[in-house]
């Protein structure tokens, strides 16, 4: 399990837990302080990553919030896709 | 004629006990059986409560509440972590149906206008403050209380901290700040990040003044008449049921 903090400037913070085999998300965790509306959907991006290419992070976060009403505050679906990322590079 | 909202008035609890009545107004007042609610509220014992999103063990020095004889929560709200001293700490929620004509869609104005409310009482107590974007309210440059909402079941619920005499101290001690090993130093620079009322005017405000203030405060920001009362027996039940969740280590861990 790899762990990567992203402190969003002027807003909150994203914690993401990630495991990767063979090149592919087995485990994916986001965590913080930010606000998410409806708060469930937290499941649900983590739901669309497991199982999915760790190259594919930021098509995947993309298509998601982009296909969903979800309203973010002190934070952006962009700084998602970054501190999955991070995860990978720690 | 000025509307009439039920004040459920400095009701003492556990925290699953808190959390249970925050969820269950909201989940019965969709169902038109209760009017707008604020409530008023101390935790007892004291409790830290996290933000559905966040990690326990990252948050909470669970050793430090163990040994202070703390609990810990997970909310249905996201947002921080939050220290309710029973001796320093007044909590509030307010429950809305989301199509209430003075609740504004947008989230973020409806921060705004509920904080105003807390903003009203303190300054009834003659603390400086400000709303501060997204959910916060700052005197100085100093948090007093911060603030979460949540809207499901087309209603808004939204609860947050009033810093009386919160004892900064514990806060520091059963929060966790940062993973890397804090010095004093740091410490202090936290600390001084963080006030309370009877900090910022140098006496002590007994509860029942805070209170008095902060009812003023939801009457005037609102127009409405805050009148107390007490759960109904439906609410009482939802109570009940959802104790079982909040208490569980299944809920509290899920991050």
């Amino acid at each position: 399990m790899k762990r990567a903090e992203y402190k969003v400037p002027g807003g909150k913070l994203l914690v993401a837990d990630t495991e990767v085999k063979e090149g592919v998300l087995t485990t994916v965790k986001v965590m913080g302080d930010f606000f998410m509306h409806p708060e469930e959907a937290i499941n649900d991006l983590e739901d669309a990553l497991s199982g999915k290419d760790a190259s594919q992070i930021d098509e995947i976060v993309e298509e998601f919030f982009g296909g969903k009403e979800i309203t973010l505050f002190g934070v952006s679906a962009k700084d998602f896709a970054h501190v999955l990322k991070l995860t990978l590079d720690s | 004629m000025t509307e009439t909202w039920r004040l459920i008035d400095m009701r003492i609890e556990d925290a699953p006990t808190q959390m249970s009545i925050d969820e269950a107004i909201a989940l019965a007042r969709p169902k038109g059986e209760t009017p707008n609610t604020v409530r008023l509220y101390r935790w007892n014992p004291s409790a830290v409560s996290i933000g559905y999103f966040q990690s326990v063990e990252k948050e909470v020095n669970l050793e430090a509440c163990e040994e202070k004889g703390v609990d810990v929560i997970r909310r249905i709200t996201g947002g921080g972590a939050v220290y309710h001293d029973y001796n320093g700490e007044i909590t509030y929620s307010l429950v809305a149906p989301e199509k209430d004509p003075r609740i504004p869609r947008d989230i973020l104005a409806s921060y705004e206008l509920i904080c105003g409310a807390i903003v009203r009482g303190l300054e009834e107590l003659g603390v400086d403050c400000e709303f501060k974007p997204v959910n916060d309210i700052v005197a100085g440059d100093k948090k007093i209380s911060g603030n979460a909402q949540t809207r499901r079941h087309g209603v808004v619920l939204q609860h947050g901290t009033v810093l009386v005499d919160s004892d900064i101290r514990t806060m520091f001690q059963v929060l966790r700040v940062s993973d890397a090993k804090i010095s004093d130093k740091l410490i202090q620079a936290v600390e001084e990040r963080v006030t309370n009322v009877r900090r910022y005017l140098g006496r002590e405000v007994p509860f029942e003044e805070a209170r008095d203030a902060l009812v003023k405060g939801f009457e005037e920001t609102f127009d409405v008449v805050l009148e107390p009362g007490e759960l109904t027996e439906r609410e009482e039940g939802l109570v009940r049921e959802l104790h079982e969740k909040y208490s569980s280590r299944e809920w509290v861990f899920q991050r």
